[in-house]
């Protein structure tokens, strides 16, 4: 396993960013709103910059682990604070900080319990990085539930249509999720003898009979697929969605889904890759299902947020497919997907974020015409929702048809299944803009100003990713290719 | 083939082809939304720029210099391998100026028809958007980067046809559009990843060489070609997929004139050029091609013969026409199918252009209406549009004629007769819907009815303003196309020759073998403009066409046999009343439905709990005391 140290600990400055912008926020007095989106801002900013300054200094040759830390927590239990990146972690990690930053710049105009609201949301992303960069069992799962808690106060205590509701299932859900993890990883503590948590060290093979992958690996399948909105448990997901406001929905959405698909494969699929090899059928299974079930179930939906969750519960289902293959180009496709999605949905999130703050209504019937009166809005809606349906030279498209040739290949039927969902994609987000965007001027919203330039930061920035890793793939999968042919061909 | 260097003068020229639209559209988009005259120059000084390499590739190409290629790595992702690049063959060039050409000519005449648009400067972005998508599609040298380019002047489509967004009708046929080739390409996209899985590879010239193909077995061969052959079915509007051309005439008329007659929907039937070996080393598949192509034909003709609606007369023909190259390329004629592409390109871009004239003028779509308000009045475009349907018509020595001829001539070379009898049809319903328009127009007669409601006008801020500027812009492109339709047929033999020198000797060989065939086609395209003119031109004549005078034959065609409806019920109780309610119910009752139960069973369950632990303290004791009495029984006992 080729680890490299870091020469200047990168990826714990990320950390110490968060843990330094949570201090300052709250040490800040609650009534200086703008020095606490300052504050916040900056520190998203900082952590972007890093994160992308990662993703390019990353040497594609040498591959393996880079900017590894390992620093022995409590030596007496194996545990270490081991983080380190390598071609899986590093998507996630520039995903992270794009996703942080725009949308604490889309939450801007917040002016109830602001400080609260930003201090949390900075303590959610903490818990989003650590989960990222940890290769130390115990410490993943610290993070994953640092990241999960915060969403439950961000949804209840700012949310609109239904929160407390929203917000109470999600959150079990989860801790449903986690109760399958936790056992799964003290099990897997227990019975390596090893006395480790380093994820590294546990996934040698020939550690885990075949037996113990198959139950160790449908645990930690199901345990973090439920976050990855795995059908037919992603029903908290739209829910969720449509309740949060709007900086949360998109790094719900953007990021939060991503960790559990992120630790199906690094904790389920490093593992115990041979119950990974036998659960593939049935993960093939579920994301088909959810793939064409979602673009089902979001052509019936008449709330804005809601046919956004519904597609995510089926670009996610192309993630869970990509996983499913067992093959090098699956597996790039499908974290390419995870990034891809997760800029995507972050831009449509944005986008629906501001034309409902402004017409106060997320019901598609009660809008139209919204293209009159702020082009420049609807563009990013529009944008989003072409992105959505795999238009070409944007993002999601290369995503998707990696993840379909190596999903044809595997398993004909369901790539054939998912290839098939494309149409009806189109049909439904196709739809949800003829119904909210064109159409005649709509007086009731005349008075509505258009998004000016400066709120439009934060939706530009995502728009320019979309096309930059639309136009020039390679740069994501260069990247992604040095962990999976590594990982495929240690199996 | 050779594969050469990016600095090879063809790549290069090919480069500053299909690239400079493309950021003439970002630029457009970005910057020049306000300016409405520096947003034109440059949409059209790229286009003019693409039409000279195109011209200079003709030339340099034509002139026998060996085709080249170049590719470059897009992306590599495991052992899949996507390149972009060029390829620079006959077949790719002669597409390429086709494109430009006529991308060139209808900008240049949009000048004025877009004139007072508001929306002039995004009009010119998305035109410029297509040229671009349009001229990588042509040149792309895989199959995966022809998808891509194909899907983006899908997008282009889609953003034309719903260019007035306001109007609902607009925007819906834009939908209607998109989501039907999308069905198209699904197939299409499928055909390549059964392709894929056999081969690794979809380099177009490698599927077509003899190993590939032989390679493959039958069954494998026919399913992916039929398969590929559903994205043309889609592209190019053919039977069943063919009710989304009619309402795309939704757009503004040049539009129509560019993307949904003479080029883009043209790129299916290239498609079918593109990959001409492969399809025909699957007899089955072309026979089913043959089918398709025949159907779309006859069935559309039927429909432009009761049509009033100018725009979608021609919407009809060119379904009719597609389907018609469709035939003579599955009929095995590779030169017939690619030279009616080019002689329809140009005559039916002329046809739109005109009509859009006269939709200018009178601001109807109507043709009695228009016909009542004078419409042979307008001297130079009644003169034009009579010689583009006198093409359409196939009369000689218009360009029609010579590329309609050949497609008979490769039908009559079938086996089964039958083939030929529906070209011979065709011809004459084609004939007689284009001189009916033709004579409704020159001769204001009885039949005036009321005016149809349901065409609309083509957009409210059209008014009556039309000053001479104007006026030369849009007159300037007509009488280049006219010239070309009167011209290019003559140029016959050096087109075949340019596309394949051995499929000449071929061609003249067949002529050989059917002699009495040019006076069959010259006599079919004459009686179907007889019949017009006894319906229609005579002097007192009705003015009612026999398809007219049965109610049930008139709405069978009007409803474009039922297919609309039929969709539509398609949709409505199967996807959305069926699947899709299925899907949501489901979420909300069974999956949401059951987990609310749990949750509210844990809670009520807590509270029944919960009660054992607060009220009623002396019922407690109570109980208390009677569960210590029977252990203590119990216990007693037992020892």
């Amino acid at each position: 396993m080729d680890i490299t140290n870091a020469q200047f600990p990168f990826l714990s400055t990320i950390l110490l960013v968060c843990i330094a912008g949570l201090l300052g926020i709250l040490c800040t007095p609650g009534h200086r709103h703008s020095m606490i989106r300052w504050i916040s801002t900056l520190c998203a900013g900082i952590t972007m910059v890093l994160s992308a300054y990662l993703f390019f200094a990353y040497d594609k040759v040498t591959g393996g682990y880079q900017f590894a830390e390992n620093i022995p927590w409590v030596p007496s239990m194996g545990i270490q604070y081991f983080n380190a990146v390598d071609g899986f972690s590093l998507p996630m990690l520039l995903l992270t900080g794009i996703v942080f930053f725009t949308g604490v710049l889309a939450m801007w105009d917040l002016e109830y319990r602001v400080k609260e609201f930003f201090g949390l949301i900075v303590l959610l992303v903490l818990g989003v990085y650590g989960m990222f960069m940890s290769l130390d069992l115990f410490f993943i799962f610290i993070w994953y539930d640092v990241s999960l808690f915060p969403m439950y106060l961000l949804i209840a205590v700012w949310g609109s249509t239904r929160k407390e509701y929203g917000a109470m299932k999600l959150t079990l859900y989860l801790l449903a999720g986690s109760a399958l993890i936790l056992p799964a990883l003290v099990y897997i503590y227990t019975a390596s003898g090893l006395n480790t948590f380093n994820v590294l060290a546990l996934s040698q093979s020939g550690l885990f009979s075949t037996d113990q992958q198959k139950f160790l690996f449908i645990l930690i399948y199901i345990g973090f697929g439920i976050l990855a909105g795995i059908w037919p448990f992603h029903t908290w997901s739209p829910v969720g969605h449509v309740a949060a406001p709007t900086g949360v929905s998109m790094i719900h959405a953007g990021v939060l889904m991503k960790i559990g698909a992120f630790g199906v494969l690094r904790v389920g699929m490093f593992i115990c890759p041979e119950g990974w090899q036998y659960w593939a059928h049935l993960m093939a299974v579920l994301a088909t299902i959810g793939i064409v079930y979602g673009v089902f179930a979001g052509l019936q939906q008449t709330d804005l947020k809601y046919v956004i969750g519904y597609s995510s519960v089926s670009h996610m289902g192309i993630v869970g497919l990509g996983l499913a293959t067992m093959t090098v180009e699956g597996l790039n496709g499908a974290v390419f997907q995870m990034f891809a999605h997760g800029i995507m949905t972050a831009l449509f999130f944005s986008a629906v974020g501001y034309i409902y703050d402004h017409t106060h209504t997320k019901s598609i019937p009660e809008l139209g015409g919204l293209t009159k009166i702020m082009p420049r809005a609807t563009f990013y809606f529009i944008f989003a929702a072409l992105t959505g349906i795999g238009v070409p030279c944007l993002a999601s498209f290369w995503a998707e048809l990696t993840v379909f040739i190596s999903a044809f290949r595997t398993y004909p039927l369901y790539g054939t299944l998912a290839v098939c969902a494309l149409a009806v994609s189109a049909l439904y987000m196709l739809r949800v803009v003829q119904r909210t965007c064109y159409g005649p001027k709509n007086d009731k919203f005349a008075h509505i100003p258009d998004i000016s330039l400066t709120r439009s930061i934060p939706r530009m920035i995502l728009v320019s990713v979309i096309v930059l890793f639309g136009l020039f793939p390679s740069i994501m999968f260069d990247i992604i290719r040095t962990a999976s042919t590594t990982f495929m061909n240690r199996l | 083939m050779t594969t050469t260097a990016f600095t090879h003068p063809s790549v290069l020229a090919a480069v500053l082809t299909a690239l400079p639209p493309f950021l003439a559209f970002v630029l457009i988009m970005l910057f020049l939304q306000r300016h409405r005259v520096l947003a034109a120059a440059l949409a059209i000084g790229t286009s003019g720029l693409s039409l000279c390499t195109a011209v200079y590739l003709l030339v340099r190409h034509g002139s026998g210099v060996p085709a080249v290629q170049y590719q470059a790595e897009w992306l590599v992702s495991g052992n899949i391998k996507i390149s972009a690049g060029a390829v620079l063959d006959p077949t790719s060039i002669f597409m390429l100026c086709v494109v430009t050409v006529i991308c060139f000519l209808v900008q240049v005449y949009s000048l004025g028809y877009m004139a007072k648009d508001p929306g002039f400067s995004r009009y010119y972005a998305y035109m410029a958007f297509f040229e671009g998508a349009m001229t990588a599609l042509v040149l792309s040298p895989s199959l995966l980067q022809l998808y891509v380019f194909w899907e983006l002047v899908g997008l282009a489509s889609y953003l034309l046809i719903g260019f007035w967004y306001e109007k609902f009708s607009a925007s819906e046929a834009g939908k209607k559009a998109f989501v039907m080739t999308r069905l198209g390409d699904v197939a299409f996209l499928l055909g390549m990843l059964v392709l894929l899985s056999h081969l690794g590879n979809l380099d177009i010239n490698e599927l077509n060489s003899a190993g590939v193909i032989n390679a493959l077995s039958p069954g494998v061969l026919t399913m992916s070609v039929l398969l590929i052959f559903g994205g043309i079915i889609g592209k190019s509007a053919q039977f069943p997929l063919l009710t989304w051309l009619p309402d795309a005439m939704e757009g503004p008329t040049p539009v129509s004139a560019l993307l949904h007659s003479a080029t883009m929907v043209a790129a299916g039937v290239f498609l079918f050029a593109r990959l001409f070996p492969l399809f025909s080393a699957s007899s089955t598949a072309m026979s089913v091609c043959l089918a398709i192509g025949t159907i779309s034909m006859l069935l559309t003709s039927t429909m432009a013969m009761v049509s009033r609606d100018i725009k979608k007369v021609w919407a009809y023909s060119t379904i009719s026409q597609l389907g018609f190259m469709i035939m003579g390329l599955a009929a095995g004629g590779f030169v017939a199918g690619t030279f009616h592409l080019t002689t329809h390109a140009g005559f039916k871009a002329l046809l739109f252009l005109c009509s859009g004239v006269f939709i200018h003028h009178y601001n109807t779509n109507d043709i009695f209406e228009m016909s009542r308000m004078g419409a042979k009045s307008l001297k130079i475009p009644m003169f034009f549009i009579i010689i583009a349907a006198a093409a359409l018509a196939g009369i000689p020595p218009f360009s029609g004629f010579f590329s309609k001829e050949l497609i008979l001539m490769q039908l009559s070379g079938l086996d089964n007769p039958l083939w030929l009898a529906a070209g011979v049809i065709g011809a004459i319903l084609t004939s007689y819907y284009s001189f009916r328009l033709i004579f409704i127009l020159l001769r204001p007669g009885a039949n005036m009815g009321a005016a149809d409601r349901s065409i609309r006008t083509n957009s409210n801020t059209h008014g009556h303003h039309h000053d001479s500027r104007s006026e030369w812009l849009m007159g300037l492109p007509l009488l280049f196309l006219a010239l070309v339709t009167v011209s290019i047929g003559f140029f016959q033999d050096q087109f075949s020759h340019l596309l394949s020198p051995e499929a000449t000797a071929d061609a003249a060989h067949a002529a050989e073998h059917i002699s009495w065939l040019p006076f069959l086609a010259v006599g079919l395209c004459v009686s179907g403009a007889l019949w017009a003119w006894v319906e229609y031109g005579r002097r007192g004549s009705a003015q009612i066409g026999i398809a007219e005078r049965l109610p049930v034959i008139r709405a069978l065609f009007a409803e474009r046999w039922y297919m609309d409806k039929i969709y539509r019920w398609l949709l409505d109780h199967v996807i959305y009343g069926g699947v899709s309610r299925a899907c949501a119910t489901n979420d909300k009752k069974v999956i949401d439905g059951s987990l609310d139960s749990f949750a509210r069973g844990a809670v009520d369950s807590g509270k029944i709990l919960s009660k054992l632990h607060m009220t009623n303290i002396q019922a407690k004791l109570m109980s208390a005391f009677v569960i210590i009495l029977l252990l203590a029984l119990y216990s007693f006992f037992e020892a």
